[in-house]
């Protein structure tokens, strides 16, 4: 699931058609006297983590509910929902009967695991040794000042996460930035604002 | 096509394969791996496919999309057959004129061939320097095959040797046939792949496992994901002969997933190869059963050894175990698992099929075959290169490689990934295999080789591999969690511009103590780049600590830029592009450079023309005074001196 797939079913709970008629929300919103924006918004995020829930559920059903494959399931959370909430993490534990505490280990351990919401464009700059040594240090502080954040950090308004890796298998081309799953073999500046502006 | 009951029914479905294509017939083939394909290759299939079909000659000419050819810095290549034009660089614009002069016209192209060194253009991909002088054995494949399509595989005579161990041999024989062969470990080690199957074989249990290693972390290093990637099946029909020859009937695949296209392939090659009865129950109806599982590394180091590998496999977290007991022993769920490379795996149908007595004629006394190194950094060909074990780094770098970049001059090589160690230009001849490596203070690893040249620091280097393993520490146990942060620091004071006089000698003793205390491999090599640097490049560690100067310009604390005002011509590039505008001038103005502000990015050094080269990077000595601000240029733009 991609965030853009989230937004549109909780925009059909909330919209015309959906569980939830505008006239509904403005009857909740009336009762509980709080704006329309803020229930439309709490109906939004309901969609999504009930849309998270339901492909955590398929993903364990994938694997049979098997506890080996926890670090699998995991991965599979990351790749749809790009990061593992708190109460994903809890109920994948329950129904696979692992304690917690392996789980966060396992998330904590591993580069691949976020435990932070991530921007919607990812942005990797390899720092592997043949990219290292033709520029890397050079190209992320490109890439720092184009996203201006720094690695590790997701912009506040969710455009871009940066990080740095330690090699995505491409070093003939190094120094390589990965964005959004696309390659750029040592872009130079201009090249890379036209990139990340093209980011919505 | 159905299900293959037996060697012969492989074989007639092979002639079948065969006998539905004409070798003379035309064959565009464009490299989709992950080099060229990053270079653009989707865009100039897609051009292919457009301009064959505008052409009307899709029934006259084939199209594939291969695995990577190797040579990365110059794709996305195309080659066509049966001439074998090799035409690299290719550009979606280029299609047409491929199309109406070369397929059409049956004329190369210039523009787009190889040119060597005296201007002359090479046509044929084998006579290029950088694969005349490869052998290419087990990576050859991948420019021949489609690696989403078994049928490729089939027809270069796939799964033949899979026939011949399940109709032909015992197991006892394929084991002694691989132990004859003396084949080694890919992966780092070097162990002798027989012995380590032996013992799994020998040890009593039902259950074995079988184990490919594509948990590729050493940066720099990349060929098992080509291979993967290029020639899935190549792997897959080396495991299921291993499993055979130990007895195993479950094998596990642990890639990275970092390697998309690497678990994509391979996850068609496993379904493809069940379908033919190649993988699954009963295989080639001589009732041997094997199957295996892809498990997803999600991206950790220290995964990639054996023990923790294994532990990653059972859903825990991937760190090692000591391993008093082999993993042979046991490994997964405490069962006998032998696990070998990706590489190592790839060899094993070759061996097979080829005999002993040819594998064992390539190579060096104690180390049989070829080995893939992934030949990057300041060299001038980068990409895979697949030579026999003993050529020297000279040949190499060299002969394949074709020389450093730019006319600079080769300073070291680096070998065997983080824990490798790097080599001076006195060791250039040096042959390479497992024991001459190992010998000379590095290691084979998995086969990264980055060539290094004058304007590369090898303190910062040493710096940028500690740095690497004490993130990729587990922490499990101490010497290795604490001692690699104390080394750290140490290296980060002395590119700093802080080192102090015995900060060398410390380094080697924590080095010493990391390197016999420590659990696991990673620890125990882990001071390799310290130790092969402050043995080779020693004048250097010098030169940071007492002469604080970094000969190398590297090391931001201890370099300065300054304008030369007589090469200054104001035309204002640098001044534009400083991201911390500490560059003032204007036109006609002698630009200065604010050394308080200046960050040291090197921007304005690498924007300035080379035809003025105004801009001058020091080290060691303090920046000259420079004229005030507002004195006129002397030189004017546009004139030559």
């Amino acid at each position: 699931m991609t965030k853009g797939k989230a937004k549109t079913r909780s925009k059909d709970l909330a919209g015309e058609g959906g569980l939830f008629p505008e006239s509904v929300l403005s009857r909740i919103s009336d009762k509980l006297g709080i704006p329309i924006s803020e229930v439309s918004h709490v109906v939004e995020t309901l969609g999504e983590v009930a849309q998270v829930a339901g492909d955590t559920d398929r993903i364990i059903e994938e694997y049979k509910g098997d506890k080996s494959a926890l670090i699998q399931i995991l991965l599979g959370i990351q790749r749809e929902n790009r990061w593992l909430p708190s109460d994903v993490l809890m109920s994948v534990c329950e129904k696979l009967g692992v304690p917690i505490s392996r789980a966060y280990r396992i998330a904590t351990f591993y580069k691949a695991f976020s435990l932070n919401p991530q921007g919607r464009h990812q942005v990797s700059v390899c720092m592997g040794t043949a990219c290292h040594v033709r520029g890397a240090p050079r190209l992320l502080d490109r890439v720092i000042e184009a996203v201006h954040i720094k690695p590790g950090e997701t912009s506040l308004d969710q455009r871009f996460s940066l990080e740095t890796v330690n090699c995505v298998g491409c070093c003939a081309l190094g120094p390589v930035v990965v964005i959004d799953g696309d390659y750029h073999s040592n872009p130079a500046k201009k090249e890379l604002e036209a990139v990340v502006s093209a980011c919505d | 096509m159905a299900r293959l009951k037996s060697a012969a029914d492989l074989e007639q479905a092979r002639q079948k394969i065969l006998s539905k294509r004409d070798p003379t017939k035309p064959c565009v083939t464009i490299c989709s791996g992950t080099g060229c394909h990053a270079l653009g290759s989707d865009k100039v299939y897609e051009a292919l496919v457009s301009e064959i079909s505008k052409n009307g000659l899709r029934r006259r000419v084939d199209l594939r999309r291969t695995g990577c050819h190797g040579f990365c810095e110059r794709g996305p290549i195309i080659v066509i057959f049966p001439d074998e034009i090799c035409y690299l660089g290719v550009k979606p614009e280029d299609v047409p004129e491929i199309i109406s002069a070369t397929l059409s016209g049956n004329r190369p192209i210039d523009r787009l061939l190889y040119e060597d060194g005296d201007g002359k253009k090479i046509a044929h991909e084998g006579e290029i320097p950088f694969y005349k002088y490869q052998r290419r054995m087990v990576f050859g494949s991948n420019r021949l095959i489609d690696p989403t399509n078994i049928d490729d595989y089939i027809a270069l005579g796939g799964y033949s040797a899979l026939g011949k161990v399940l109709f032909e041999m015992s197991p006892e024989e394929v084991l002694d046939t691989v132990k004859r062969a003396n084949l080694r470990g890919r992966g780092g080690g070097g162990f002798p792949a027989g012995d380590k199957w032996e013992t799994t074989r020998n040890t009593p249990g039902d259950i074995k496992y079988v184990i490919v290693n594509a948990d590729e972390g050493d940066p720099g290093a990349f060929m098992d994901r080509s291979l993967l990637e290029g020639n899935p099946h190549s792997v897959l029909e080396g495991l299921i002969i291993g499993a055979y020859a130990i007895g195993s009937h479950e094998g596990f695949v642990y890639v990275r997933q970092e390697y998309p296209l690497a678990v994509n392939n391979l996850s068609l090659a496993l379904s493809q190869a069940r379908k033919y009865g190649l993988l699954g129950k009963n295989i080639l109806g001589s009732g041997f059963d094997f199957d295996v599982t892809i498990h997803r590394g999600a991206g950790a180091f220290i995964s990639g050894e054996s023990s923790a590998l294994m532990t990653a496999i059972e859903g825990m977290v991937g760190e090692p175990r000591p391993k008093y007991i082999r993993t042979a022993v046991s490994g997964v769920w405490e069962r006998p698992s032998n696990l070998n490379n990706v590489e190592t795996w790839a060899n094993v149908p070759l061996i097979i099929n080829r005999g002993t007595d040819w594998f064992t004629s390539i190579g060096t006394d104690g180390s049989k075959g070829t080995k893939i190194f992934s030949l990057v950094g300041k060299v001038k060909n980068t990409g895979l290169v697949e030579v026999p074990m003993g050529m020297t780094l000279r040949e190499i770098i060299y002969t394949i490689g074709g020389g450093i970049r730019q006319g600079r001059k080769f300073k070291a090589v680096q070998t065997g990934g983080p824990s490798g160690g790097c080599l001076p230009e006195s060791l250039i001849d040096l042959p390479v295999d497992f024991d001459e490596l190992t010998k000379a203070g590095s290691m084979m690893g998995s086969g990264g080789m980055i060539v290094m040249d004058e304007d590369t620091c090898m303190v910062d280097v040493a710096r940028y591999f500690l740095h690497f393993l004490a993130d990729e520490s587990c922490g499990k146990c101490v010497p290795c969690r604490a001692g690699l942060e104390q080394m750290v620091s140490i290296l980060d004071r002395i590119c700093e511009g802080e080192g102090e006089t015995g900060d060398i000698e410390l380094l080697e003793e924590i080095s010493e103590v990391v390197r016999d205390a420590s659990l696991c491999a990673l620890g125990q090599t882990a001071p390799n780049p310290v130790l092969s640097t402050t043995k080779y490049f020693r004048d250097e560690y010098e030169a940071h600590i007492e002469g604080k100067r970094c000969p190398a310009g590297v090391c931001k604390a201890l370099i300065s830029y300054y304008i030369d005002p007589d090469k200054c011509t104001a035309c204002g590039i640098c001044l534009r592009d400083c991201p911390v505008e500490a560059i003032s001038g204007g036109k006609n103005l002698v630009h200065i450079i604010d050394q308080e502000k200046c960050t040291k990015c090197s921007t304005c050094f690498e924007v300035c023309p080379t035809r003025f080269s105004a801009v001058v990077k020091i080290s060691g000595e303090p920046v000259p005074v420079v004229p005030p601000l507002g004195t006129k240029v002397a030189r004017k733009k546009g004139k030559q001196e």
